[in-house]
């Protein structure tokens, strides 16, 4: 983490550049590492927070285990043992599993494509602190004794008010909103980034592997988070504020709460695997020593992939009473998931047979992931088939499932992973005399641990019991998953202590150990702040130059961008399918803004779970503020017209060009609050056909003048956020236009304000009230952040940030403003149609 | 120089046939909930299913046809090409899946 390179590149001139680089770009010393935005500094810190939890969430699993190991254990009572297992699941999903892909993905994507860094330093900092808080709430609860104690899965009712009133299922709620949020922006970033920032040349069909994966992951992210962020703040509402979404018995609906889950849920096992098998896609090539067969099949596969994952999230809940044809759907979804799967280990395979594969340490870990995957998957396909999953839902079988497609998708490869890119970070390889009998050990161990679940799972052992009696014929099965389990953790002991003796002891190794054909390579090892002290050029007649070569020529600046330029922190803007550059990407410096404002946020969630409403509404408000504060450090005070960045070629800085990466950034964000969106139009309607007690005489009056002046409102404030923009690209004064959208939002909020005030049968009577009031809350909501976007750019206006070249944060504002006004007239049409909905339900049989 | 790049409106085209996939899964889910939760004869239940499925596959199909016999400009170099073959074969493994995974609403029971 320290900002010193130990290994100064050859030769006088790259010397030079590697001292003018390093100030621009080095984090500071001491205090200031808190103001790192880095990617490769962060990055490096994730890793590390993840394994830390993942430390945490393993000694919790040891912990059921001991329980466990004998019947009638008396270790723990059923109490503490909710709590363990509580967490342990919910630890390492959310703390561990989810952040640990996204540190490689932080890591190693813009070293992958041959750039400097992420499009939003800044934000991945803050993502950062976002994630360290959210899981040290999580941690301390568990050392207060409070912690989450309904499963990972947070089913309702059991979470709800009336089963678990003390603060444990707000603490899950909270701190995993809280992670959630910190790996959406993160996912943004990655989208923007992949697509936006490349080496020169690296068009699509030249990119990395890798790249797609990330790409598709990050996607993927966007669109499967806010299902349970919505979830989750659904729940917190009727948990704090007695709202009935999920109550049954005031016309809300527990089930509506498996399905927001399992809606992300189920792509999430996929978000997990995908980073990693781009990470095996990666590998495989270098020790097969040849070019990945069937990169366009992969890519085709992963497409697939991401979507069918999407559709088969019923099959967690094929015993919850969906009616046969429907659950169809989801079992043959399920059953097809497993073809582009399978098209990618296909790939694997022929890509080692056909070349002349090496056997070194990560292809051990490589060979258990073969193993261990293709098990669990083949458990999944017999669990997609409803009659099988009847039999075996909710047994310790699904215990084995999972974990077997876990530690496949994701503790193997990152083994492997690590194994193979550790040398990147420390510049030494490893020494092997541990690392061999320690994958041996944790390779039996898991099979011990997890194939025994298998069998007690069909000898119908549940999953989440504290005890059992000994009568039931586990007890060999229970004891040998206990002494497994300890084989295992032995077997990490191990790896541990291998990587830190290959820290103080490895080898030296100068550049490309492995004879790797990607651009991370082609750095200093460990890496430069700058990543890449000027940026390779990719193209017809390049892709053969070994990145050892290229390595040192970048180092002597024979890229683009060799050079020091204000002080700024440069990197290339690129055209997202050719790849050729079209503007200079000018970073932010360090700064503790991220720190900051992660503070605050968690501050206003802390108040939350001690229910001091008002100051986490203070706080939230802060943070916001930081956020518009932020938006003003952003950007260049002039313009400049093309500026030179080698080889003859001349391009715009960022805030001169349509296609910036805020823009883009704004697209993802609409993404995901459309997801959210989405997903309540869905609850809304889900509750209306199968919760009980919506009897038709429930008729809720809504004020149409009131919806019609919201709707009238937001119109005027989009058409005024276009006026602003012809205005200042013709050069006159636009404050005027953006008055009047500030005023128009004024009125809209008022208006949905009154129309909430207006709800009829009472949000806390009824879940019809308290969906009206959740839908009409959206449009208030995003009219309320439309106005930050108002403020932010009268402020900006005035300090000379917007001129009729740098028109990104007008644009940024229409958008916004078009966005709240087409959500808007939905939602208040929803509300306006529900009465007429609930009078259709007197039609039912 | 941008004259000369594949436009990056048409990385929207790789999701395309999966989103009509999507749209296939949403519609005959709601329409199957909503005909059993109202009573619908089984008769016009499975018929309206039939016709929401085969409207989505042939939109996919449609769309195959449009873009496999479309030529990509070679101007355009060597990432229309690329992007050209995988969309197609999205289109088509989008066609598959439809027909694989609702299938069923042609035969099974409905509302039991
Ligand atoms: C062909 C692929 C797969 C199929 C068909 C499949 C199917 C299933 C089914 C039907 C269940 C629910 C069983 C029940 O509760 O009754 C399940 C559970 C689970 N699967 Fe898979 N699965 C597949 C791959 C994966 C992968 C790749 C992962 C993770 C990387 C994964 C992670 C999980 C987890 C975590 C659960 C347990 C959730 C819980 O706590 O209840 N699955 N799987
Ligand atoms: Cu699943």
């Amino acid at each position: 983490m320290s900002a010193s390179v130990e290994q100064p590149p050859q030769g006088a001139p790259a010397l030079r550049l590697h001292r003018q680089l390093v100030k621009i770009w080095a984090t500071g010393p001491g205090w200031q590492r808190l103001a790192a935005v880095n990617h490769s500094v962060i990055g490096l810190r994730m890793v590390i927070t993840s394994f830390v939890f993942f430390a945490i969430g393993g000694i919790l699993g040891m912990l059921t285990r001991v329980q466990l190991a004998t019947p009638n254990g008396d270790f723990m009572d059923a109490e503490t043992y909710n709590q363990v297992f509580t967490m342990h699941g919910s630890m390492m999903l959310f703390l561990f599993a989810i952040p640990m892909v996204e540190s490689f993905a932080v890591y190693l994507t813009p070293k992958i494509l041959g750039t400097r860094d992420f499009a939003f330093p800044r934000l991945t900092a803050y993502g950062y602190w976002c994630y360290l808080l959210g899981g040290t709430i999580l941690t301390v609860s568990l050392i207060a004794r409070v912690a989450p104690d309904s499963g990972w899965f947070m089913y309702t009712p059991l979470s709800s008010n009336v089963y678990t009133p003390g603060v444990n299922a707000d603490v899950w709620l909270l701190g995993v909103t809280f992670v959630e949020i910190s790996a959406l922006s993160l996912a943004m970033e990655i989208v923007v980034s992949v697509l936006k920032m490349r080496a020169p040349g690296m068009s699509l069909d030249r990119m990395p592997i890798f790249g797609w994966y990330i790409l598709v992951t990050a996607m993927m992210m966007i669109v499967a988070f806010p299902p349970l962020i919505l979830g989750s703040i659904l729940l917190e509402i009727e948990r704090a504020f007695g709202l009935p979404f999920f109550d049954p018995t005031r016309g809300g609906s527990a089930l509506l709460w498996q399905h927001l889950f399992w809606l992300f849920g189920h792509p999430d096992v996929y978000i997990i695997f995908l980073p990693m098998a781009g990470a095996l896609s990666t590998m495989i090539p270098v020790f097969a020593n040849r070019p990945l067969v069937g990169y366009r099949a992969i890519v085709v596969a992963i497409i697939a992939l991401a979507f069918l994952s999407f559709g088969i999230w019923v099959h967690h809940m094929f015993t919850v009473g969906i009616p046969h044809l429907a659950l169809a759907f989801f079992s043959a979804g399920s059953a097809i998931v497993a073809v582009p799967t399978a098209v990618q280990f296909f790939a694997w395979l022929a890509t080692l047979a056909h070349g002349k594969p090496r056997w070194d340490l990560p292809m051990l870990y490589i060979f258990g992931f073969f193993f261990v995957f293709t098990a669990g998957g083949l458990t999944g396909v017999m669990l997609a088939i409803v009659p099988f999953d009847w039999q075996a839902h909710d047994t310790y079988f699904i215990v084995a499932h999972m974990h077997y497609v876990v530690a496949g998708a994701l503790a193997f490869p990152m083994m492997a992973g690590f194994y193979y890119w550790l040398p990147l970070l420390t510049g030494r390889t490893a020494a092997y005399r541990l690392a061999v009998p320690a994958f041996w050990l944790i390779f039996i161990g898991f099979n011990l641990t997890f194939f025994m679940m298998h069998l007690t799972g069909l000898l119908g052992m549940p999953r989440r019991v504290f005890t059992y009696n000994g009568d039931e014929g586990w007890d060999w099965l229970n004891l040998l998953s206990s002494v497994g389990s300890f084989v295992m953790t032995i077997g990490f002991g191990m790896a541990v202590i291998d990587i830190i003796v290959q820290l103080r002891f490895g080898r030296r190794v100068r550049r490309n150990p492995w004879n790797a054909t990607t651009l991370e390579w082609a750095m200093p090892m460990p890496p430069a702040p700058y990543a890449f002290a000027s940026i390779p050029r990719l193209g017809p007649g390049k892709e053969q130059a070994a990145p050892g070569q290229l390595a040192l020529s970048l180092a002597r600046g024979e890229g683009y961008l060799g050079f020091a330029r204000n002080g700024w922190q440069e990197t290339l803007g690129v055209h997202m399918t050719s790849g050729e550059p079209d503007q200079v990407i000018v970073l932010p410096q360090p700064t503790y803004l991220p720190l900051v404002t992660a503070l605050f946020t968690g501050a206003a969630v802390l108040a939350m779970l001690f229910k001091l409403y008002l100051l986490s509404l203070a706080m939230a408000l802060v943070t916001i503020g930081l956020f518009v504060l932020a938006g003003q450090r952003a950007g260049l005070g002039r313009d400049y017209g093309p500026l030179p960045i080698g080889h003859g070629a001349s391009v715009p800085p960022h805030t001169e060009v349509a296609s910036a990466p805020p823009w883009l950034a704004l697209i993802c964000v609409l993404v995901a609050d459309g997801t959210l969106f989405t997903s309540l139009v869905f609850g809304t309607f889900y509750l209306w056909i199968a919760a009980p007690h919506w009897p038709a005489n429930l008729a809720p009056e809504a004020s149409r003048v009131l919806a019609l002046g919201v709707i009238v409102a937001l119109v005027i404030a989009a058409v005024a956020a276009r006026g602003s923009l012809r205005a200042t690209s013709a050069g006159a004064r636009a404050q005027g236009w953006i008055g009047l959208a500030v005023i128009a939002l004024l009125a809209a909020i008022a208006a949905a304000v009154g129309l909430i005030g207006s709800v009829t049968p009472h949000p806390h009577q009824h879940a019809l009230g308290a969906t009206a009031a959740a839908l009409i809350g959206f449009v208030a909501l995003h009219a309320g952040i439309g106005l930050l976007f108002l403020i932010s750019n009268l402020l900006r206006i005035h300090a000379g940030f917007i001129s009729p070249r740098r028109l990104t944060d007008l644009r940024l504002s229409r958008l916004w403003l078009d966005y709240t006004t087409v959500t808007g007239i939905i939602a208040l049409g929803l509300v306006l149609a529900l009465p007429a909905l609930v009078a259709t339900l007197g039609a039912r049989p | 120089m941008n004259g000369r790049a594949v436009p990056p409106r048409r990385l929207w085209l790789l999701a395309a046939g999966f989103l009509v996939w999507c749209s296939a899964l949403v519609v005959l889910y709601a329409l199957h909930a909503i005909g059993c939760a109202f009573g619908w004869q089984a008769g016009a239940l499975r018929w309206s299913l039939a016709i929401v499925l085969f409207v989505h596959l042939i939109v996919i199909a449609w769309m195959w046809r449009h873009l496999a016999t479309a030529r990509p400009e070679p101007k355009l170099g060597q990432a229309a090409v690329f992007l050209q073959t995988v969309v197609v074969w999205t289109l088509i493994a989008a066609l598959v899946a439809t027909v694989i995974t609702f299938a069923p609403s042609l035969v099974l029971k409905t509302c039991i």
